[in-house]
């Protein structure tokens, strides 16, 4: 009880804020996208800084989330819930596929790797023809009504959004369990010092995949909660500025630490708005400003500077 | 005939530049290790650098020496971003993931900046010898397609006379094949380094000046650029001067044989643009030391 109690006051909270905002479709709207950059920023902390692969795939992933369960539902006629399960398959077979070729690749190399094959992605959907909507990708479709012990209803406004802040608490409660677990230990091990991990027994290349994978298929899952936010699909979103902004976020909330994935994608997302009135829409340059500094002086990130000034000025000082 | 004689120029002088840029990787990679993403920044510099000389009210410079200054100007960069970027992690001993990172944080500095001073539009240079068609043997194409050859050319055959002639370039191989020991043998690394990140620079903005003749540039140009210099590079291998070249010849080719020929085989010929991700990813998995093998240490 004691230890569930945390999560379902979270999600209560966050349940409270989606009925709050339903009357303002914008701030809504932002929640939404929020919730799913922090979701991303999960995977991607787990996948970059706990397990120290450098993977530019993530992005890609989420689109196949999103395109896989429109194509399939829309274009093939499935029912929603077997294109949710077999786009999360597809996800799989995908990421492990790469993430086997990748286990031969270290460093900024698997970095290449995953981002030529992030690009390509692209370029299919861009070139896909009628089955991916080319440029223009797929639109006008609506998240088909659910059954459920024969009745019928559709998820919409403050219901969907409820669903999102689901999927995030989903997300990261698999990323906070596997970090507990040996799990997570070998992963952390293997960033630090394969060699070393692997004489102490960890099965790096395994492990490897394996990391890759869930944070390949997590991504996908908030991808397929993307496609209905929207309610369009297109190559511009899934594309490589995204997965910088990504990075960015990660490092400048402290890699390797669940709180500094979700204050960097926080801070990030909400920065524009600060931004924007006072140097129009060249927030990049404030972000890579931001970047270069935190690599520089504090590559613990912003989670790093909290720990500092509890440790001077807080209880723990004694 | 003609058709593939045509192609072969254009291939040729979108190779160059795909060669260049992969040289630019080059330089700095073998005596750091660091791959630098922000080359296609630097080009998108030396570019935007070589149009304001040209076409800037107060004191526009002929062509030739505006293209010099330019080309020197992002050296210059180069520098400052060696200094703000990598010199201090590398101190720090920090792993060569931190400069790599820190580099792609200066990638946004540069391309905001860039279209903050000059705008989202897209500019080109004025072409240096007009548009009309010249023939060189059997070999047709533009003054410009042999002007970028001509221009690829010397600076390769420079590159390599520098590798293989001069006490530099001797110790940037030192450095190369062992840090370390070249480090205690009393070559400066910090000197090194910075000789690198310069010519690099230099490199990359001399490679942007020559892409921006082929069509105007806006200042996104850089990101697509950097992957398809870094796409060349892993065809031909990290390892010599001469596999940079290599590889953008075949990187060009086999993207413009597919944006010609792939519809008649029924894939539409706008998946050329995937070509340089999937040479990039079979070279990588496959051979992982390019076409060209490093060659061995002298013992």
């Amino acid at each position: 009880m004691t230890r569930a109690a945390p999560w379902l006051a979270a999600a209560a909270a966050m349940i409270a804020v989606a009925f709050l905002l339903k009357d303002f479709g914008y701030y809504s709207d932002q929640y939404r996208k929020l919730m799913l950059w922090v979701a991303l920023a999960l995977g991607f902390n787990f996948l970059f800084g706990i397990a120290g692969q450098v993977a530019f795939s993530h992005f890609a992933f989420y689109g196949i989330g999103a395109y896989a369960v429109v194509i399939l539902t829309f274009k093939a006629g499935l029912p929603l819930g077997v294109a949710v399960v077999l786009g999360l398959a597809l996800c799989a077979v995908l990421a492990i596929a790469v993430g086997i070729a990748a286990t031969r690749l270290e460093g900024f190399y698997l970095a290449l790797a995953t981002m030529a094959f992030a690009q390509l992605f692209l370029v299919v959907l861009t070139e896909g023809g009628a089955v991916t909507g080319g440029a223009g990708g797929i639109a006008n479709y609506r998240l088909p009504a659910l059954e459920l012990g024969g009745r019928r209803f559709t998820l919409t406004g403050p219901y969907y959004t409820s669903l999102i802040a689901l999927v995030l608490l989903a997300t990261f409660f698999v990323f906070w369990r596997l970090d507990r677990s040996y799990f997570g230990r070998a992963c952390r091990a293997i960033r630090d010092n394969p060699e070393a991990a692997a004489a102490m027994g960890v099965d790096v290349a395994r492990t490897k995949i394996v990391v890759f994978t869930v944070t390949s298929v997590l991504a996908g899952a908030a991808g397929m909660a993307y496609a209905f936010v929207d309610n369009i699909v297109n190559p511009p979103v899934f594309g490589l500025e995204n997965v910088f902004l990504l990075l960015f976020m990660v490092i400048i909330g402290g890699s390797g630490r669940h709180a500094g994935a979700v204050v960097g994608a926080i801070l990030l997302y909400m920065l524009p708005y600060v931004l924007t009135p006072l140097i129009g829409h060249h927030q990049a340059l404030v972000f890579g400003i931001v970047m270069v500094a935190a690599m520089l002086f504090r590559p613990d990130g912003l989670v790093g500077v909290y720990d500092r000034l509890r440790a001077r000025y807080g209880r723990g000082a004694a | 005939m003609s058709d593939i004689l045509e192609l072969l120029v254009s291939a040729a002088s979108s190779g160059c530049i795909y060669g260049l840029v992969a040289l630019s990787y080059l330089v700095m990679i073998r005596p750091t290790g660091i791959i630098n993403f922000a080359v296609g920044e630097w080009a998108a510099v030396g570019l935007f650098a070589a149009f304001f000389l040209l076409t800037n009210r107060w004191l526009p410079l002929p062509y030739a020496l505006a293209l010099i200054a330019a080309v020197a100007f992002t050296g210059l960069i180069g520098w400052g971003t060696q200094r703000i970027a990598v010199r201090p992690l590398v101190e720090k001993g920090a792993p060569i993931l931190g400069p790599i990172l820190a580099l792609l944080g200066m990638l946004a500095i540069f391309r905001e900046s860039i279209s903050l001073i000059f705008g989202p539009d897209p500019h080109n240079l004025p072409a240096p010898f007009g548009l009309r068609q010249v023939s060189l043997g059997p070999f047709a194409g533009t003054p410009r397609d042999f002007f970028i050859i001509g221009c690829t050319a010397a600076v390769f055959v420079g590159v390599w006379l520098f590798f293989e002639r001069t006490v530099w370039g001797k110790a940037f191989e030192a450095v190369a094949l062992n840090r370390k020991a070249a480090a205690l043998m009393g070559i400066n690394l910090r000197r090194v380094t910075v000789a690198a990140f310069v010519g690099g620079a230099a490199i990359a903005g001399f490679a942007g000046v020559l892409y921006s003749l082929t069509a105007p540039r806006d200042f996104l140009m850089g990101l697509p650029l950097a992957v398809q210099g870094f796409s060349a590079l892993v065809v031909g291998g990290v390892g010599r001067v001469e596999g940079a070249i290599l590889g953008g010849m075949i990187l060009a080719l086999a993207e413009q044989l597919t944006a010609r020929y792939a519809d008649q085989i029924g894939i539409p010929s706008g998946m050329s643009l995937g070509v340089p991700f999937l040479l990039m990813i079979v070279f990588l998995l496959a051979r992982p030391t390019g076409l060209l093998r490093p060659k061995e240490a002298a013992a």
